[in-house]
This record gives C-alpha cells, sequence and structure tokens, in this order.
C-alpha cells in the first residue's frame, strides 16, 4: 500500500496496486476453509479486477497522448472529449475500489470475511488509496475544467452516503454493518471531493482548497475511528465468538473497557463533538456554505440537497451506531456466549485505547491535523487556506474558523465539564445526599425480566426500515403453528430484504453475460477440430489483409 | 467580563423560564378541559421533589444509565449558551454556530436513546427505535431552514443571524422567511415531543416515544432528564421567536434597563408560543406513527421551498 502512495510513474502505480488488491485477496481469504470467505474472495476479486481494467485503459488513454508514463500534468496535451473518456474510467476504476454505491457490492461482504485486524487495514486505508488515486489523477492529470465531474462525484457521494448508512442500520452482523457505514463514509469524503472539483472548475481556489481539507480529513479521521471499530469488533467476536448483534448484549459489565473505547469510536463516527469526526462534518458544511454564498441557482439546489443529505446521514448513523453499541454491551446478554464473555487481553485494548485517545484529541486540536493537511494541499498546488482556519494549538480561547464562522471543541468541552460538576454540585445542595435502590428493570408485573423480552436490533431498525422501504423492499414471512390463528402455540417470523443494486443492476448484467457466454459454447465452440481450423484460416487472412490494404 | 455577564443572564434565564413553558402549556390544555389544572409553577415542586427522593436504579443497568441525565441537561445547557435570548447581550459571543448547536443536541440524544436500551427493559427499545426514527427525518429540515437563514444572514452564527433578521423590517412578511417558519415550527413540535408527534402526557407506554426512553428513571435522575428535554424544548422556542419575531430592533438604547426590557418581551413571546402549542395540541390529534414521516415530509419541502425562494428572490425585503 505504501508503493501505491510513494510511486510517481504509472506503470509503478499499477503495478503496485495490483500487489496490493492481489495480496489483500489472500488476505480476505485467509480463512478458506469457509464458504462464505471464499464467495467474498471470489467477488472482491472479480470487482477489483475490473476496476483495475478501467485504471489500465485510462492509463493507455493518457499514454497514448503523453507518450510517457511520469504522473506529471496532461491537462495540455489531451483534447477535451478524451478527457471526459479518461474521467469516467478512472471514476469508475478508483469508485469501484473506494466501493461507492452501485459500485460497493464487494465491500459488504469482503470486509467481515477477513480477520478483523485486516478488516480495519483495508477499511481503514486501503479504500483511501482510490480517495487518493482519484485526487491525485484527476486534478493532477487531467486538470479539472468541467463542473460536471465534479457535479458527477458529489451526486455519487450522496447516494452513497445516504444508501450506505441505510443499509448499515439494517445490518445485525457487526462488520457487515461496518462495511456497510464505510461505504457511507466514502460517501461523505466524495461530497467534499465533488464540491472541491466543483469549485476548481470554476476557478474558486479558496472553496476548492477548503473543501479538500474537508475531504481528506474525513479521509484521516474516517481511517481512526473505523480502524478503532472494527478492532472493537475483533475483540467482541474474540469474547464471545459471534459478530451477530442480535446475540450480544450486557457486554459492558464484562468488558467496560472495551465498551468505553467502541463508545468513543461510535460518538466520533456520528460526527459527535467534541470527536474528530464532528471537525470533518463541520468543514464539510463550512465548503458547501462558502460554495452557496456566491454559487448560481442551478448548483445551489443540489448543494443544498447535499446538506439534507448529509443531515440524514448524521443522524442515521447516530441511530446506527447507538444500535451497535446499545445492542451489545447494553442491556441483558441475549445468549450463553455473551454471557460468558471476558474482557479481552490488554495488548487488545492499548491499540484501541490508543486510537480513542487520538479521536478525542484530533478533535479537541482540529489544528494539528489541519497543518499536516494543508501542507498536502499546497503540494497539491491549490491555495493555502491555512491563514484562515485561525487559531492556536493549545489556547482554549482561539476558535477553529472557516468562511466567516467559528467553532471552539475545546471551550465547548470546557462549559461541558463546568456545568456537569455544577449539576452535581447543585443536587447536593438541593437534594441533599445520594442514595439509591437497585432494584429490578419494570417487567409490566409478569415474571422476572428475561433477554428476550428485550427489545431486538432488528425491532429497533424497523421503523426505519419501514420508513425507506423502497431501498429495501423487504419481505416477511410469518408461520403460525396451532389449531386457530388467534391462539397459536408457536410462531416463526422471518424478515429479509433485497438489495436493490444487486437485483436490478448486477442480475441482469450478469444473465446478459451469462447468456451470450451459452451462444458462443454452442454456436462458435462447438468442439469440433475442423472449425476451429477454419477460424484459424479466416484469422490469418483477416490480418494479412489488414495488413496488406490498411 | 461581558462574557461572564452573557453566560449567566443566559443560562439563568434559560433554567428559570424552560419549566414554566410546560406548566403553561398544562394549565391551557386543562382549562381546555374544564378542569382547573396545576397552577403553570407546578414543574418547579415537582422538579424540586424529585430532586429531594431516593434514585431507584436498575440491577441491569451500567453507568450509561446514571451519566445519561448529567449528560442530557449539560448539553442542552451548553446549546443554550448559542442561542442568545436577549440580542442586547449578544456583543460578546461563545464561538459557535448552529451545526455545533444541533450536533450538541445529538450528544445529548445519543446518550439518551443509549440509556434507554440499558435497563434491558423493551419499552426503553421501544422508545429509542422511535426517537431514532423520528430524529433522523426532521434532521434535513432543521439544517435547511437554519442554512437558509445562515445564507440570507451571512453567518452561520445564531446571534449574527438574529441581528442580521432585526434590522431588515418585518421577516413574517418575506416569503422565505415564511416557509422556514412554518418548516421550523413542525420541527419544535416533533424535537419538543408533543402532539401531533408525540403525546408528552400519555399513560399507555405502548404509544409513548420519548417518556418510553426515560420509563425507568426516578429520582435526581429523572428531575435532571425531564430539566434536560424542558431546556431543549425552549432552546428551539428560542430560536423560532427571537429569529422569526424579533422584538429587540424597538429598543433603541442600551443600557442595563435595554436588557431588562428585551428579556420581559422574550418572556413574553414564549408564553404567547407556549400558548400557540398548547391550542395546536389541542385541536389536533396524535398521528400514527408511520404517519411522522409525511409530516417530516411537509416540514422538509418547506424548508426547500424556502431555500428556493431565496435563490430566486433573495435576501431582500421586497
Amino acid at each position: 500500500m505504501i508503493l501505491v502512495l510513494t510511486s510517481d510513474n504509472a506503470i509503478f502505480f499499477y503495478i503496485s496496486w495490483e500487489v496490493m488488491s492481489l495480496l489483500s485477496y489472500f488476505l480476505v481469504v485467509f480463512e478458506s476453509e469457509k464458504n462464505e470467505s471464499q464467495r467474498a474472495g471470489k467477488l472482491y476479486i472479480i470487482m477489483t479486477h475490473l476496476a483495475t481494467a478501467f485504471i489500465l485503459v485510462g492509463f493507455m488513454i493518457i499514454y497514448s497522448y503523453t507518450k510517457s508514463f511520469a504522473l506529471g500534468s496532461a491537462a495540455a496535451i489531451i483534447p477535451d472529449s478524451i478527457k471526459n473518456i479518461v474521467f469516467v474510467m478512472f471514476l469508475i476504476g478508483f469508485g469501484t475500489k473506494a466501493g461507492i454505491i452501485p459500485l460497493h457490492i464487494w465491500l459488504p461482504s469482503a470486509h467481515p470475511a477477513a480477520p478483523s485486524n485486516i478488516s480495519a487495514l483495508m477499511s481503514g486505508i486501503m479504500i483511501k488509496t482510490a480517495i487518493y488515486g482519484l485526487i491525485r489523477f484527476i486534478p493532477g492529470c487531467l486538470g479539472v475544467e468541467h463542473s460536471w465531474w465534479g457535479i458527477t462525484i458529489l451526486a455519487l457521494g450522496i447516494v452513497s452516503a445516504v444508501l450506505g448508512v441505510a443499509y448499515a442500520l439494517i445490518e445485525h452482523n457487526i462488520k457487515r454493518l461496518l462495511a456497510f457505514s464505510s461505504v457511507e463514509n466514502i460517501g461523505i469524503i466524495l461530497i467534499g471531493l465533488g464540491i472541491s472539483f466543483i469549485a476548481l472548475a470554476q476557478n474558486n481556489q479558496l472553496v476548492s482548497s477548503l473543501a479538500l481539507t474537508a475531504a481528506l480529513l474525513h479521509t484521516f479521521n474516517h481511517a481512526l475511528f473505523k480502524g478503532g471499530l472494527f478492532l472493537g469488533a475483533g475483540s467482541i467476536q474474540y469474547a464471545t465468538h459471534t459478530r451477530d448483534i442480535e446475540k450480544l448484549g450486557g457486554l459492558i459489565r464484562k468488558m467496560p473497557l472495551t465498551a468505553l473505547f467502541v463508545l468513543c469510536f461510535s460518538l466520533a463516527i456520528s460526527a459527535i463533538v467534541p470527536f474528530n469526526g464532528f471537525i470533518s462534518e463541520w468543514l464539510t458544511f463550512q465548503s458547501l456554505y462558502a460554495f452557496m454564498i456566491n454559487g448560481g441557482a442551478g448548483l445551489n439546489i443540489l448543494f443544498i440537497l447535499a446538506v439534507a443529505a448529509l443531515g440524514l446521514v448524521g443522524a442515521l448513523a447516530a441511530a446506527c451506531f447507538v444500535k451497535l453499541f446499545g445492542f451489545s454491551f447494553l442491556g441483558l446478554s441475549r445468549s450463553e456466549q455473551a454471557l460468558r464473555a471476558k474482557e479481552v487481553p490488554l495488548s487488545m485494548n492499548v491499540a484501541m485505547g490508543i486510537l480513542s485517545l487520538l479521536c478525542l484529541l484530533f478533535g479537541l486540536f482540529p489544528l494539528v491535523t489541519l497543518s499536516l493537511i494543508d501542507s498536502v494541499i499546497v503540494s497539491l498546488g491549490s491555495s493555502s487556506i491555512f491563514g484562515t482556519l485561525r487559531g492556536g494549538f493549545l489556547i482554549a480561547y482561539y476558535p477553529l474558523e472557516a468562511a466567516g464562522n467559528r467553532i471552539s471543541p475545546l471551550v465547548f468541552v470546557f462549559f461541558l465539564i463546568i456545568f456537569i460538576v455544577l449539576i452535581l454540585l447543585a443536587a447536593r445542595v438541593v437534594g441533599g445526599k445520594y442514595l439509591e435502590r437497585r432494584y429490578g428493570t419494570w417487567d409490566c408485573g409478569f415474571e422476572a425480566l428475561n433477554p428476550r423480552m428485550q427489545y431486538s436490533a432488528t425491532g429497533f431498525a424497523k421503523p426505519i426500515k419501514i420508513v425507506f422501504r423502497i431501498l429495501f423492499k423487504p419481505t416477511r414471512q410469518v408461520v403460525m403453528e396451532g389449531d386457530s390463528i388467534y391462539h397459536p402455540k408457536a410462531i416463526q417470523y422471518t424478515t429479509s430484504y433485497t438489495s436493490i443494486f444487486v437485483k436490478y443492476l448486477y442480475h441482469p448484467i450478469i444473465s446478459v453475460v451469462k447468456d451470450f457466454a451459452k451462444i458462443t459454447k454452442f454456436k462458435i465452440q462447438t468442439g469440433s477440430i475442423h472449425s476451429y481450423l477454419l477460424y484459424i484460416f479466416i484469422a490469418v487472412m483477416a490480418m494479412m489483409l489488414y495488413n496488406r490494404f490498411l | 467580563m461581558n462574557n461572564v455577564i452573557y453566560i449567566l443572564v443566559q443560562i439563568v434565564v434559560i433554567l428559570a423560564v424552560a419549566p414554566l413553558v410546560n406548566g403553561i402549556n398544562r394549565k391551557v390544555k386543562a382549562l381546555s378541559q374544564k378542569r382547573k389544572g396545576a397552577p403553570p409553577w407546578q414543574m418547579y415542586f415537582d422538579l424540586y421533589k424529585l430532586l429531594k427522593k431516593n434514585a431507584v436504579v436498575s440491577d441491569v443497568s451500567s453507568w450509561i444509565f446514571k451519566a445519561a441525565p448529567y449528560i442530557v441537561f449539560a448539553t442542552a445547557l451548553a446549546g443554550a449558551l448559542l442561542v442568545p435570548v436577549s440580542s442586547k447581550l449578544a456583543g460578546s459571543q461563545i464561538p459557535g454556530d448552529f451545526i455545533l448547536l444541533i450536533y450538541t443536541l445529538v450528544l445529548g440524544r445519543f446518550f439518551m436513546m443509549a440509556a434507554a436500551l440499558d435497563t434491558g427493559s423493551t419499552f426503553g427499545g421501544m422508545g429509542s427505535s422511535r426517537e431514532a426514527m423520528i430524529s433522523s427525518l426532521i434532521e434535513p429540515s432543521i439544517l435547511v431552514s437554519l442554512f437558509t437563514l445562515g445564507l440570507i444572514a451571512r453567518s452561520f452564527s445564531l446571534p449574527e443571524i438574529m441581528m442580521s433578521v432585526q434590522n431588515n423590517g418585518i421577516p413574517l412578511s418575506n416569503p422565505v422567511y415564511i416557509m422556514v417558519f412554518l418548516a421550523m415550527v413542525i420541527v419544535l413540535i416533533a424535537e419538543t415531543c408533543r402532539i401531533p408527534v408525540d403525546d408528552p402526557s400519555t399513560h399507555l407506554e405502548l404509544t409513548m416515544i420519548h417518556e418510553a426512553m426515560i420509563l425507568e428513571y426516578s429520582g435526581r435522575h429523572l428531575a435532571f432528564m425531564e430539566y434536560g428535554a424542558a431546556v431543549k424544548q425552549l432552546i428551539f422556542m428560542t430560536l423560532l421567536v427571537n429569529i422569526f419575531l424579533p422584538t429587540d430592533q424597538l429598543i433603541n438604547f442600551s443600557g442595563l434597563l435595554a436588557v431588562l426590557l428585551s428579556l420581559i418581551l422574550y418572556v413574553i413571546k414564549i408564553i404567547i408560543v407556549a400558548i400557540v402549542i398548547a391550542m395546536i395540541e389541542i385541536k389536533t390529534v396524535k398521528l400514527k406513527l408511520f404517519s411522522i414521516p409525511n409530516l417530516a415530509a411537509l416540514a422538509f419541502i418547506l424548508a426547500f421551498i424556502g431555500v428556493l425562494q431565496y435563490f430566486i428572490l433573495g435576501g431582500g425585503y421586497a
């Protein structure tokens, strides 16, 4: 992966890209005895090769004009129409790797199949190399001249963010949930990137830099908290041997440290203050605002939709991670395994502890990361905006400022702590000493509370699933046993959903390819040696004629 | 020094007025039912009584359950710092904009939803799940509404939005503001768990949303949960009255008297809005849970039309 990021030559980039993809195939099928891993690996390698093919075509087109594999700017040489084609090639190629919807289908199956530390690496860093590719090649090699490039990326970002989180919400396998949430975050990054490209195309350097900063910061932040969340999922799996949220519960009493860290990551990924996710989300909002202040009406409508999408995504992500945290760590244990869970070894907790501390610190002192990102942006040839992001590293009263708006996470946390202390004091003064009685949860007067009386994660996500049913096409099956439907002895309730992309986009393509394969198999590849000889003869003749006359 | 005064006034006014809103609301509803009802200041006594009581804590729960009331209350107060009750004092501000305000409130909501799952009770999960749905449906409307106001005022800071509105005549004579105002009213009703979205006085667990989440709380924990909800409600009402019904421009002098006068006007406006909301609650019935998306869609459409009008007409006044 490091090779991918450090190469300055198209061939070298391509080779290291391919090595990265192939090596991660072996990591996906690490537990190759499992059927699931093999399927995931197969899907992954097909998708990733499709992506690489598009990137390769892009490179070849560029080469045919520049006659060089150096990754320099080729904006002046390549004609406009070709640029558009190359852009589409790169977008599909890198987009598949990044997992943007509708090219995301490999991601939710490959990430859970790999071991947790590998998923952390894949989700945290590997899909980010695609973002790197987009930034490196599109403004770097092609130059951004058309607004529609940015608009396409922005629209894909909105779709990926909303659908990614919607699918994450109804998913109950922790790692699949996290994989869908990666799709969502890639969407948020692409929203930033899209704004940046649009602004670049309109020669609005300042907004472009601001949006690029937001996108890069979110890329960095996502690596931190998503890596942490995958490690957390790994700890849960290590302790309970299951990834199904429905079988967990009550782990906070068994694994208090893991619970604390996962809570931190959940808050960070839901863009909640004072964690780092909030800063990048805030910057994305600011760049939308900075653009809209001067933008034309047509684009502004798209931008206001992006604002709405970000709001929806933020709230759905919070719901999704309340579900993840609440149903795995809180309440009563829903299975034997969860009941027997023990805290994971210290080494696993230290890794998560460091990451969650970083999430908090970069949230409180965002300028540390922003100064690094600014140097990147300058090296990409955009103008520096660090001067406008006023602020000090450690001094409290120097808020982060962008587009004329200021926030100070540090001041905010300061007030929060003061208020909590004051509230505790007030409660003590007014209410006297705190006395509590431990007693069972209200069980409606029935027998003792049992885990099956709790709400399930499926139930939790159900209202949203019904509201957005058009996305999920949920189906349910109720089987009742007993004499009368009014007095069933047992009820079996199955619910499932179909991925509309697999059903309406991939299945038709696959069936067309299959039909074509069948036709060729029976019509051309008949198995008779005579016809093969004829093919060879025709091919040789055709080549000779081609050379003679053209 | 200015800052200290601002913070003190802000906190004292918000803390003092928040329970009164609930009291007025209940009184109006009682009167409409030909009951006498409790006095408007009943909630102060209730809070005091709850603080004095011992807390019952579920033996299933963890530290999340006990920490949540303090976090909910503290985030509501921290959010309240960003929404000035009187623009006469807003000369010095806390750095923060409405995005910080929204995500601050999300922090409180996150803990409230998690705490509801902590006791292992069915109703907690139910409330939490419904809250998740309603909040995600209503969030785009809040952001688009406030974004529109921010674009007109050319700033996201709430004090500056209020100032810019004051300098521009009557906001509700402008179609942009009318649309955004209507969207914000729906947001207010949904966020503060009022009929037709949620019924704050229901006694049936199955129909509860907010009440179901705090069902297991008692003693001082309950007091802080309820106080936090009241403060959050007042934040949204303050947004409504100070942006759409500005009165501070009428006071053309400054000093202590001006601040007092503007605070009195503020309290009067809040009381009027509280009565209006009570009237809405009396006149409507609670919606079916799956009709709420329609209401949220209405709010979003209103906000969206508002922003479109801004793009077409501009922020100026006709």
